[in-house]
């Protein structure tokens, strides 16, 4: 009886103790991450817009009313669009940096600091720096290095962000231009974390090459880079910059009819000025990604990132 | 002591955190008093300073060149040392003032923009009437499409300074004087004789709203009306946007203005249509600019009628209510005819007196002149709450004709019916 | 390995079968540096693109001639980005938002990960699956909310405000990202010491903290490119350019319709960079020292 009251105790202190460690830290997560959605939430059931800017009221449901009005068959492309695009970029993203990882820890590779500097490089620039200089040095079709390469060499200009599989092929590129930086530094990484000595065993055990990274280096790395792989789906579902400034700015669309959740959402909602309904929106869009990765999650067990 | 020791750190954390506070906002603080053009001087020490002795700060946002913001400040500067002016350029002006007009500490006094936000601010309740701080018949002296367009609901929100609009320009290296197209079927023609080889006859932001409306307009077409109610799906816009199409496929694909302008510039296109601001780069380009009157439309007979901007001075709210002399004092300066004659000179754009036009400087320069001709069958851009959604509207609208191909027709419906639903959900 | 390949090769074909495999070795040595040097260049034509029209006396950033060599070397449009903009306070505000916001977060970040990684706790498992969770909410609209809550604090327009709302953006990431490391290191090390007697925070400053330093050296670079390249939140809640940190005078720098000069903002966009640059390369000794080289073996 004593010891079992004990060990509550234990447990309650134990409890205690984690979230003293942890308050700083989720308490700005408290402010900045989740007052931002609980705001939302609730500006979502008001009518807040241009007509009633301070002095707006409780409305109901009616923003999602005009919400699900919305989301027509335009939504479900752009919700299909987003899924796809996510899934291209991710895979590249990783098999790519995967390999180019792999390849800068191969042995006696002097250089391998140079080359990792470099390849990292985009990385230092904020993003709408780079993907202006993409779309108006490398795309442009009058000036774009790019064509200025195809006309000396011989070939008709393209317009490479007009067409829309043209246009996702170059959103892709700049994409995985920016976001490469980080998944080949988070895979380097753990790459090194593994202990030689198992790859040395594995090959007094006669394992070649493949038969080591499947049994050896992907187990050993995922669940270090999970974290980071899964911040990045979300990153890459949430998406709105590169696809926005590249092919849908307002005054210098190009043509390309490509629309991810967020851009379709902010064509349909946020230019209204009624942040009722945009919250509402964006409400709706959350709880949409939070069914897809709990769908994801039980589909794929193994890839469940707690133990 | 295990739990002591955990409890010390998680206090030193959050003493950290907010002993970087103090230090930090004394940072910012001390800032403000030693930077002169720090707008944070607005921040907190107004409130209190119009009730003291001392200056009055008077916060001005803007979006202009540093020519034009220079000239104003050192007009303003006049009236030191009892107000203080500070011009501030601000990025992402129209945005940051939706979220902070109402916000006594960071809003800016006075807002330095075109007239066509007005209708935006004036429904959040940022804005006071210009006529709440001037008397009415003071502003007799505007020209009448100014004071217009600074109405809204009635009220006049805007204290105009100068107007704009797009102007015909032309490289006179290649196009003569007389060789300038009358009409736009003449201009049609230069342009299937004049583009081959990487040059191009005639050049404009085709699928950007802002310069596919003088078609629009010149049609009898219009993108809103004045009370909010969008015309994509009539007759005449959609007979714009079919006839526009011939000249879009003599031009580039891109409608930005980046290509637009840089072909202009680089001496690759003989002619475009666009804002005076393109003007000195030009000049320093060593491009010799023509400016001349808007091509007629053959089938109306009108002349391309592009949206006219009045540039102009709005006073917030807070501002009105809580400095209302320093602000009088700083509309007066800026009411001032001369200034008007001097930003409108540097700016290449009209001036919104009449009295300036009487004026040797003004009635001299050819730029000014010319954008006085061509606004006078301009249409002032429509200054209501609706016309936010109806640049996304139309943009989209031009780019599926323009640049997709598809009928014009049914996707002028479609984008009617867009706006139409975009301005129900703005309420 | 090359231990392994003594022992194992007999004394006649040693030299013979050393010299082939080197030679093996040296090609594929070559084809991957080949390899690595095209694709260093590949990646790096845009910046170059940027670097070069910077450079360059007469030209903008669109041209038709464009060569990766300067026809007319120029530091023009670098003397402008220092001498007429205050390119320098921006620079300064960065820093000191920047170093702030790094130590708030590791400060904050490792002992929530530690604890969250070594501790079972109630609620754990619910607090981590709902970080994650909240991570999917598109941020565009939190520009609003943040405002409504930094206001009646008085902190929009301060340092803090932005500092607060930088450590609270990247609070999820450093939680998550360095939980999934200390995961990965052995706990038995931790209980050895356990048992010598050592305090908790002893623990994780000797022990946990040398082992996690790659881990730690990610977030703390992650940190520090978030805040040295954002802008949105910068413009938004500082009211003066003179508040502004580099990636929001960029942006107020960037070519409009109305002003801005392309080679001038090239030339700002590679000098906003160098900071950041000279940071890997710093930084790169400390990330390639994994767990091997902290002397753990599994």
């Amino acid at each position: 009886m004593k010891k079992q009251n004990e060990l509550g105790k234990k447990k309650t202190k134990k409890t205690w103790i984690a979230y003293l460690w942890s308050a700083p830290s989720l308490l700005l997560i408290l402010l900045i991450v989740i007052f931002p959605i609980l705001y939302t939430g609730y500006i979502s059931f008001t009518n807040m817009n241009v007509y009633h800017w301070t002095n707006y009221t409780w409305n109901g449901f009616d923003n999602y009313k005009d919400a699900l009005l919305v989301l027509d068959n335009g939504f479900i492309a752009a919700l299909m669009f987003t899924v796809l695009w996510t899934v291209v970029n991710m895979v590249l993203q990783l098999v790519i940096a995967y390999v180019l990882a792999s390849l800068l820890n191969i042995k006696n590779l002097k250089l391998r600091n140079l080359y990792k500097t470099l390849l990292i490089f985009p990385w230092a620039m904020p993003g709408y720096v780079s993907i202006l200089l993409w779309k108006t040095g490398m795309f442009n079709s009058q000036f774009g290095l790019l064509n200025q390469w195809l006309v000396k060499a011989g070939f008709e200009p393209v317009r490479w962000l007009a067409g829309d599989v043209i246009a996702f092929v170059c959103c892709t590129v700049v994409n995985l231009w920016l976001a490469l930086p980080f998944m080949i530094t988070i895979i380097d990484g753990a790459l090194q974390s593994i202990d030689q000595s198992f790859y040395e065993s594995a090959k007094l055990d006669g394992a070649g090459w493949f038969k080591s990274t499947y049994y050896i280096t992907v187990p050993m790395i995922k669940a270090i880079i999970t974290p980071a792989v899964v911040i990045t789906a979300f990153t890459t579902f949430k998406q709105f910059d590169v696809i926005y400034l590249l092919t849908q700015q307002v005054g210098a669309k190009t043509g390309a009819d490509l629309h991810t959740i967020l851009t379709y959402a902010y064509e349909k909602a946020f230019i209204t000025n009624n942040y009722g309904y945009s919250s509402a929106i964006s409400i709706l869009i959350f709880i949409l990604l939070i069914g897809l990765s709990t769908l994801m999650n039980r589909q794929n067990k193994r890839a469940e990132v707690d133990e | 002591m295990k739990r002591a020791w955990s409890a010390l750190v998680a206090l030193v954390l959050i003493a950290g955190l907010f002993g970087g506070c103090g230090s930090l906002n004394g940072k910012a603080e001390s800032g403000v008093t030693s930077g002169t053009s720090d707008s944070t001087g607005t921040a907190g020490t107004n409130g209190t300073d119009t009730k003291e002795e001392g200056p009055v700060t008077i916060t001005i946002w803007h979006d202009k060149e540093d020519a034009v913001a220079e000239v104003l400040a050192e007009s303003l500067k006049t009236l030191e040392p009892d107000i203080v002016v500070v011009l501030e350029k601000k990025s992402n002006m129209t945005e940051a003032l939706k979220t902070v007009g109402n916000d006594p500490n960071v809003a800016p006094d006075m807002y330095f923009f075109a007239h066509d936000k007005i209708g935006v601010y004036a429904e959040m309740g940022i804005l006071t009437p210009i006529t709440d701080i001037l008397p009415a018949e003071e502003l007799s002296g505007y020209m009448e499409n100014t004071i217009k367009a600074a109405t809204y609901k009635g009220e006049i929100y805007q204290l105009p300074i100068y107007y704009e609009t797009l102007l015909f320009m032309y490289n006179r290296l290649y196009m003569k004087e007389d060789e300038v197209p009358a009409t736009t079927e003449a201009l049609y023609d230069y342009m299937v004789e004049n583009t081959k080889g990487g040059h191009y006859g005639f050049i404009e932001q085709h699928s950007t709203p802002y310069y596919a409306a003088g078609w629009i307009n010149g049609f009898g077409g219009s993108i809103l009306s004045e009370d909010g109610v969008p015309g994509l799906d009539s007759a005449e816009t959609i007979a714009a946007l079919e006839y526009h199409k011939k000249f879009v496929d003599l031009m580039p694909g891109e409608t930005e203005y980046a290509t637009v302008n840089t072909l202009f510039n680089k001496g690759m296109a003989h002619s475009t249509i666009a804002g005076p601001w393109l003007i000195p780069t030009l000049r320093d380009n060593g491009i010799e600019v023509g400016v001349a009157a808007m091509p007629v439309i053959d089938k109306t007979g009108i002349a391309i009628s592009p949206y006219m901007g009045v540039q102009g001075i709005q006073v917030l709210k807070y501002a009105a209510a809580n400095k209302a002399e320093a602000v009088e004092k700083v509309l007066r300066q800026i009411m001032d005819v001369n200034l008007q004659v001097e930003l409108a000179l540097i700016s290449g754009c009209a001036p919104a007196s009449e009295a300036c036009y009487e004026m040797e400087e003004i009635t001299s320069d050819e730029v000014v002149m010319a954008m006085k001709e061509t606004a006078e069958h301009a249409v002032p851009m429509p200054n209501v709450p609706e016309m936010d959604v109806m640049w996304t509207v139309v943009g989209n609208l031009l780019t599926d004709v323009n640049m997709s191909g598809k009928d014009v027709g049914e996707s002028a419906k479609e984008a009617q019916k867009e706006a139409e639903q975009l301005i129900e959900n703005m309420q | 390995m090359m231990q392994k390949t003594k022992n194992e090769v007999g004394k006649m074909n040693r030299g013979k079968r050393m010299t082939k495999r080197k030679i093996r070795q040296n090609l594929i040595l070559t084809g991957v540096n080949l390899f690595f040097i095209i694709l260093s260049f590949a990646i790096l034509v845009p910046i170059l693109y940027a670097l070069s029209v910077s450079l360059n006396a007469e030209n903008s950033l669109l041209s038709t001639d464009f060569s990766f060599i300067p026809k007319h070397l120029t530091l023009q449009n670098y003397k402008a980005v220092f001498v007429e903009e205050p390119i320098l306070i921006w620079f300064k505000n960065s820093m000191i938002l920047a170093v702030i916001t790094l130590f708030l977060s590791l400060g904050t970040g490792i002992p929530a990960a530690y604890v969250f990684s070594r501790k079972r706790f109630s609620g754990r498992k619910i607090i981590l699956r709902l970080l994650i969770l909240l991570y999917a909410f598109p941020s565009l609209l939190s520009m609003i909310a943040l405002y409504k809550l930094l206001s009646p604090l008085g902190l929009i327009n301060t340092k803090l405000g932005l500092i607060i709302v930088y450590t609270g953006t990247m609070a999820v990431f450093a939680l998550w990202n360095m939980k999934g490391y200390f995961d990965t290191i052995p706990r038995e090390i931790e209980e050895a010491a356990m048992i010598d007697g050592t305090s908790t925070v002893q623990l994780v400053l000797r022990i946990v903290l040398p082992l996690a330093k790659p881990t730690i050296v990610v977030t703390a670079m992650m940190v520090l490119i978030f805040v040295w390249n954002e802008y949105i939140f910068a413009i938004n809640f500082m009211m003066g350019s003179d508040t502004y940190t580099l990636a929001a005078g960029l942006y107020s720098l960037q070519a409009t319709e109305m002003s801005g000069s392309w080679p001038v903002f090239s030339a700002a966009s590679i000098v906003v960079s160098l900071p950041i640059l000279m940071v890997f390369f710093a930084l790169q000794k400390y990330m390639t020292s994994g767990l091997t080289a902290g002397g753990v073996k599994g």
